[in-house]
């Protein structure tokens, strides 16, 4: 049969992004492969074998560091979805006001500024508040981390809020619900696809986070990508294919987690 | 009868200053005990504004407002015996049938017990007994519909507004809901506020009509006398179709005026609202289609040329050019032995006793 | 309307803005004081204003003859890489990344949230893992030159790790979704109809590109290149795994100053430079916008 006239073909532009979709994975598809090599070369293939993920989970610095990452993902993402619910509520669908664009910026500046500026900028205070107070813990970190997640969390708390009748609210009013009740029963029910979706982006955001980490981290506050960047740059071994492997599925998992909640909605 | 809602010089600006935009302006109102009241008007009248008035989410400028003999200036919505039907029903989509009628009791600190009987009795109420554990999104428009007026009956209001509850349905539906609505609002004894742009739907279910443009009331009536004695042009125009004529008074004695439409006739004028007219003066009057028929042009009140018909199915619009250069459309019946005129045809009108009306402009 | 009733709620995002201004917001401000600082014996710095950091960004003296004063060639040769590779980089993303929008954007509906899931995946895949997995394809003993080996077309080894070539590839290995991703949403909210009017009206495949899909694609264009750039000028782990400290951007400059360096006027200077680049690129990208969409109005 004939193939009729498409108005959405365009000559070669289906085998280019194939192509281009295709080369977004070869790379990450290597790696995974090699995690699995029986040998130390990460070019020839040797048989399959589990045994630089055994050599991994018994690495007491990987255990160490990716239970870091872990906490102060948790712990951040956590902080900054509180913060940015309250953001959003205070600053959606409430028209104008004066002071807003200011406010738009300081919360969406973390996605603006270079994390090397950032990082950098952390670096000067921390140091100084160091030699201040004295004080080496992790607060510096969790700090940081929850400053630079905010913006994460906020977008899609936001893109909830925005998407919700306001007459539902009224309806509230109208039936007898005071305010607190009127947000307890209506708007936070309605609200928590939003919120877990922004706590996702925040826990991804601030496992993903090298920069910063690096330039705020203080001795023994190493995270899983700081020390993987510092492993990359000596000669590696599959080992650190197989870390990096974990690293991703745990990525794939939250990534997942957040497609189906905001595919969810309405 | 006793009076609901008293208003009494209630006026909304929103804005200030040059750019102030008046929604209402000296609103004076009473709505009775039991009542079915429609306010109508076109988008923007204020009429919207009004029933949110009444219903707490508006504070007025100036004036009153008492429900049930009571001040309510200042009392928030959950704080009035007033309960709403949303446009868009705003049913709560993260909660059941079951808990969006229960809501408005709940909130009212209602024992459990009472709240479960109560939202038995409304779902048998809308007849939707089969759909009470359903979320809103399962259920049709009309379906959506019904739980949102169970969701407002259920507190037992003593007043319910209805914000064009209708809008969203399509036509069949709309007619059914009409008659679901004026049951429920017979069995129940409560006063409905019902607000809508649409003039049938205002004729067919109200006791009594509050026509409005522009932020003021421009004729209150039962749908009679809204229909057959419009006070002005707009609510002519603005309530069924229309034939507004620029006449000039022929003849005025003891029996009546007379109006001429010069090279097509003479014309008795009905109601003259107490105007007082001087002979060669030229005033407004309005006819409606359906009360204009054709006849033998000897027996004419008034000759004029056919340029066009249009069917409608049930009955038929003969688009006619008068003398002076007026149109007129008349409204026929259409029956299966009639022939209908052909354009360019010149054909005699007779118009019904009392059926056109003077207008004060 | 609301203004009066509502006046109280943005108070609610007090507590965020306090954590912004103490951990993003008010550091900047420091580091602009400090680029006017004098360097510290042991990193850190010495309270005495200088203008010295801004005059070592651009120029240098001569280690003997201090008047004798000449541009530093080394700041401005990773800055203009810095600009070269990051505008490269973007062109290469608009490149691969129109049609694979479009391919996207004219997959049926149901199919869209899957080639869509196939772009977001790699977004939020850490940047150091995929940036380590291009270092592992392309060193001297990796799966590209083994390849190449493999079929024959080379004789020896391609020294690609630690090249200007290695940085590019690997930023725009890194920055490609986040240009499909903007133009996916400016083309699927695209009427077709304009583009059968267009094919109506006797207008080429090539044509109907050029007038009629590219103008309306425009914003996603816009939107897609400012998120590519930004983040490329301001680079650091990729030139630092890709290009091994043989080849820098400026952000490697910048921490260079904060660690080996041990001058930090100098590092605030670089970075106030950088922020300097990402706001005039912003700025640029703001009035393009209001251009396009406040055109007719105006």
């Amino acid at each position: 049969m004939a193939k009729g006239f498409d108005v959405r073909r365009l000559p070669g532009f289906a085998s280019v992004a194939l192509l281009t979709i295709a080369l977004l994975y070869v790379p990450i598809v290597i790696l995974v492969v090699f995690s699995f090599n029986d040998s130390i070369s990460q070019s020839q293939w040797a048989g399959f074998s589990m045994r630089w993920y055994e050599t991994a989970m018994n690495n007491a610095t990987v255990r160490d560091v990716s239970i870091r990452s872990l906490w102060l993902a948790g712990v951040s993402a956590g902080f900054a979805t509180v913060l940015a619910t309250l953001a959003a509520l205070g600053t959606t669908r409430v028209g104008r006001f004066p002071g807003q664009t200011m406010i738009y910026a300081l919360i969406n500046q973390p996605l603006m500024v270079p994390e090397i500026v950032t990082g950098i900028a952390l670096l000067i205070v921390v140091a100084f508040v160091k030699v201040q107070t004295g004080y080496t813990g992790m607060g510096y970190m969790v700090l940081a981390h929850t400053a630079f997640c905010i913006p994460f969390a906020y977008l899609p708390i936001r893109a909830r809020l925005e998407t919700l009748d306001p007459n539902l609210e009224i309806a509230a009013a109208d039936l007898y619900a005071g305010p607190v009740r009127a947000f307890w029963h209506i708007t936070l029910p309605l609200l928590v696809p939003g919120i877990m979706a922004g706590f996702m982006l925040g826990f991804v955001t601030s496992l993903d986070t090298v920069v910063i980490t690096e330039f705020v981290k203080s001795a023994g506050q190493e995270t899983l990508p700081t020390y993987m960047l510092g492993q990359i740059r000596r000669s590696t071994t599959p080992e650190m294919n197989a870390v990096a492997t974990l690293f991703l599925l745990l990525s794939l998992v939250f990534v997942t987690a957040f497609f189906l909640i905001t595919r969810k909605r309405g | 009868m006793s009076a609901e809602i008293e208003i009494s010089g209630l006026s909304k600006v929103f804005g200030q200053g040059a750019g102030a935009f008046h929604a209402l302006s000296g609103i004076y109102l009473t709505i009775e005990t039991g009542e079915f009241f429609t306010l109508l008007g076109p988008s923007g009248c204020g009429k919207t504004t009004l029933l949110r008035m009444i219903a707490g989410f508006e504070q007025p400028t100036a004036g009153t407002l008492r429900i049930n003999g009571e001040e309510v200036a200042g009392k928030g919505p959950n704080a009035r015996p007033v309960n709403t039907v949303f446009q868009n029903y705003a049913l709560f989509p993260h909660m059941s049938v079951r808990d969006n009628i229960g809501f408005g009791l709940k909130m009212l600190g209602r024992p459990r017990a009472e709240v479960a009987a109560t939202v038995d009795e409304m779902l048998r109420l809308v007849r939707m007994e089969a759909m009470a554990t359903r979320k809103p999104s399962e259920l049709s428009g009309g379906q959506q519909q019904r739980v949102a007026l169970a969701r407002a009956l259920a507190p037992r209001p003593r007043v319910l507004l209805l914000d064009e509850p209708l809008s969203a349905l399509d036509l069949k539906l709309r007619k059914e809901m009409q008659s679901e609505l004026k049951r429920l609002q017979v069995e129940t004894g409560i006063t409905f506020v019902f607000v809508t742009h649409d003039q049938e739907e205002a004729l067919t279910m109200s006791d009594r009509i509050a026509v409005m443009n522009a932020g003021r009331i421009l004729q209150l009536g039962t749908p009679h006398e809204i229909y057959n004695t419009p006070s002005d042009r707009f609510v002519a125009g603005f309530i069924g179709d229309t034939n507004v004529l620029s006449l000039a008074v022929a003849s005025s004695g003891v029996d009546g005026v007379t109006l001429a439409v010069p090279g097509a006739g003479t014309l008795p004028a009905a109601s003259l609202d107490g105007l007082t007219l001087l002979v060669g003066q030229t005033v407004t009057a309005v006819v409606r289609p359906e009360q204009a028929r054709l006849c033998p042009l000897a027996e004419a009140d008034l000759t004029a040329t056919l340029e066009q018909t249009v069917f409608f199915g049930t009955d038929t619009h003969l688009h006619l050019r008068l003398a002076d250069g007026q149109g007129f459309i008349l409204r026929r019946q259409n029956a299966a032995d009639e022939v209908d005129p052909a354009p360019g045809d010149r054909l005699g009108l007779r118009l019904a006793r009392g059926a056109l009306r003077v207008l004060r402009d | 309307m609301h203004s009066t009733r509502h006046g109280w709620k943005w108070l609610l995002s007090a507590p965020a803005l306090v954590v912004l201004v103490l951990a993003a917001s008010g550091p900047l401000l420091i580091v602009l004081v400090y680029s006017f600082l004098t360097p510290g014996n042991m990193g850190g710095v010495a309270w005495v204003p200088t203008g010295e950091a801004w005059f070592r960004v651009f120029f240098k003296r001569d280690l003997f003859e201090p008047d004798v004063i000449t541009w530093n060639d080394a700041n401005l040769m990773v800055l203009w890489r810095s600009v070269w590779l990051s505008l490269q980089t973007t062109v290469i993303c608009a490149v691969l990344g129109f049609p694979t929008a479009w391919f996207i954007a004219t997959r049926p509906p149901t199919n869209r949230p899957f080639w869509l899931f196939l772009i977001t995946i790699p977004f939020w895949t850490n940047i150091l893992i995929r940036t380590f997995a291009i270092q592992e394809m392309i060193r001297n003993n990796g799966t590209l030159n083994t390849l190449l080996d493999w079929l024959g077309l080379i004789s020896a080894p391609l020294d690609l790790l630690f090249t200007d070539f290695a940085i590019l590839l690997g930023m725009a290995y890194v920055f490609l979704p986040l240009m499909v991703l903007p133009l996916y949403a400016a083309m699927e909210k695209l009427d077709f109809r304009l583009v059968e009017a267009a094919y109506d009206l006797y207008a080429s495949r090539r044509r109907a590109l050029w007038h009629v899909i590219l103008p309306m694609v425009k914003p996603g264009f816009i939107a897609g290149s400012i998120l590519v750039f930004i983040p490329a000028i301001g680079s650091y782990v990729t030139p630092r795994v890709l290009g091994g400290g043989r080849t820098m951007m400026l952000g490697n400059l910048i921490a260079l100053q904060f660690g080996q360096g041990r001058n930090w006027p100098l590092g605030a200077a670089l970075s106030v430079m950088l922020l300097v680049i990402v706001t005039a690129a912003l700025v640029l990208y703001l009035r393009t916008v209001s251009k396009e969409s406040g055109g007719p109005r105006g």
